[in-house]
C-alpha cells in the first residue's frame, strides 16, 4: 500500500478519539473492535468508522476473523512523519524526553 | 498581549507538540529557564538571563553539519506561562522561533512546544500546508522513535 500522505495521518491523529484508539491498539497489541469498543465508551459503529479512517491513513490493519474484525497499529504508517519528524521532531522528542525524566529528580 | 502568533506561509513551516506533565508549572519553568537545568535536558547554555531581548547560546559537541552552537535571543518572556526566544543556527541556515508555553491542568501541566520558520525547501518530503501534530502522552513518541 502507498503510503498516506501526511495532512491524512495528521487529521487521522488530530482527532482524540482516533488517537486514543491508535495509542491503545500500539499499548495493548491487536484487538477486536468489540474490545476496543467496550474501552471507548463510544458505539461500535462509531469506532468502526474512526477504525476505518485510522486504516485508510495505513496506521492501522485489520485481520478478520469469523464474524470478529481484529485490529492492529501498523507503524509503518507513521513513516511519511519520520522524514519530517527525523530532520526537526526527533530532536524536541527526545529532549522532551530528557525533560520529563529530568522533572522526576527535581525538587518540588 | 497580542495573539498574532498565528503562523503563515511566509513565516515557514511549523513544528508543534503538544505534552501534558505530572508536574506544576512552577517546576517546569525552572527546567525551561535555569541554565543548570537546561544544560542537563535540552543542552548546555550560555549566557541565559530571563529577560526580553537577552542573546544566549546553547553550545554541544559538533556534529557533521553543524558546529554545535545554536545562537538565541529571548523574544518574549512571561513567568510560568509563556517563553518565546530566536533559535538560529548557521551552518544549516535554520533561522527559527522556539515557543514554549504552559497551561496549568488538573494533574500538573500541558506543554506546548512549536518551533516555527523552517523554510519550505528544508522540508523535503512534503509539499505546502502547516502541520501540527500534537501527541498526548509519551506512546506515539515511542512508536515514532520504533518506526525512525
Amino acid at each position: 500500500m502507498q503510503p498516506a500522505a501526511p495532512d491524512e495521518l495528521f487529521k487521522a491523529l488530530g482527532d482524540p478519539t482516533r488517537r486514543a484508539l491508535f495509542e491503545r491498539l500500539v499499548s495493548e497489541g491487536e484487538q477486536t473492535v468489540r474490545a476496543l469498543t467496550d474501552h471507548a465508551g463510544i458505539s461500535q459503529p462509531a469506532v468502526s468508522k474512526h477504525l476505518g479512517v485510522l486504516k485508510s491513513a495505513g496506521l492501522v490493519r485489520d485481520r478478520p476473523e469469523g464474524r470478529q474484525v481484529h485490529y492492529s497499529a501498523d507503524p509503518k504508517g507513521l513513516e511519511p512523519l519520520v522524514g519530517w519528524m527525523k530532520l526537526y521532531g526527533a530532536f524536541w522528542l527526545e529532549r522532551i524526553g530528557r525533560l520529563e525524566r529530568l522533572l522526576e529528580r527535581m525538587d518540588e | 498581549m497580542s495573539v498574532e502568533d498565528r503562523t503563515t506561509p511566509s513565516q515557514g513551516e511549523t513544528l508543534a507538540f503538544e505534552f501534558d506533565l505530572q508536574h506544576a508549572p512552577e517546576k517546569v519553568w525552572r527546567a525551561l529557564t535555569d541554565p543548570e537545568l537546561l544544560a542537563e535536558w535540552l543542552l548546555p547554555c550560555v549566557g541565559f538571563r530571563p529577560e526580553t531581548g537577552a542573546a544566549f547560546t546553547f553550545k554541544t559537541q559538533p556534529y557533521p553539519g553543524w558546529d554545535g552552537t545554536v545562537n538565541c535571543r529571548v523574544l518574549e518572556i512571561d513567568p510560568h506561562r509563556k517563553l518565546r526566544y530566536a533559535w538560529v543556527v548557521g551552518d544549516m541556515a535554520i533561522d527559527t522561533v522556539v515557543t514554549f508555553t504552559l497551561e496549568p491542568t488538573a494533574t500538573g501541566t500541558r506543554l506546548s512546544l512549536e518551533q516555527s520558520g523552517f523554510k519550505p525547501e528544508q522540508k523535503p518530503n512534503f509539499g505546502g500546508a502547516r502541520y501540527g501534530w500534537k501527541m498526548m502522552g509519551g506512546k506515539l513518541v515511542e512508536l515514532l522513535a520504533k518506526a525512525g
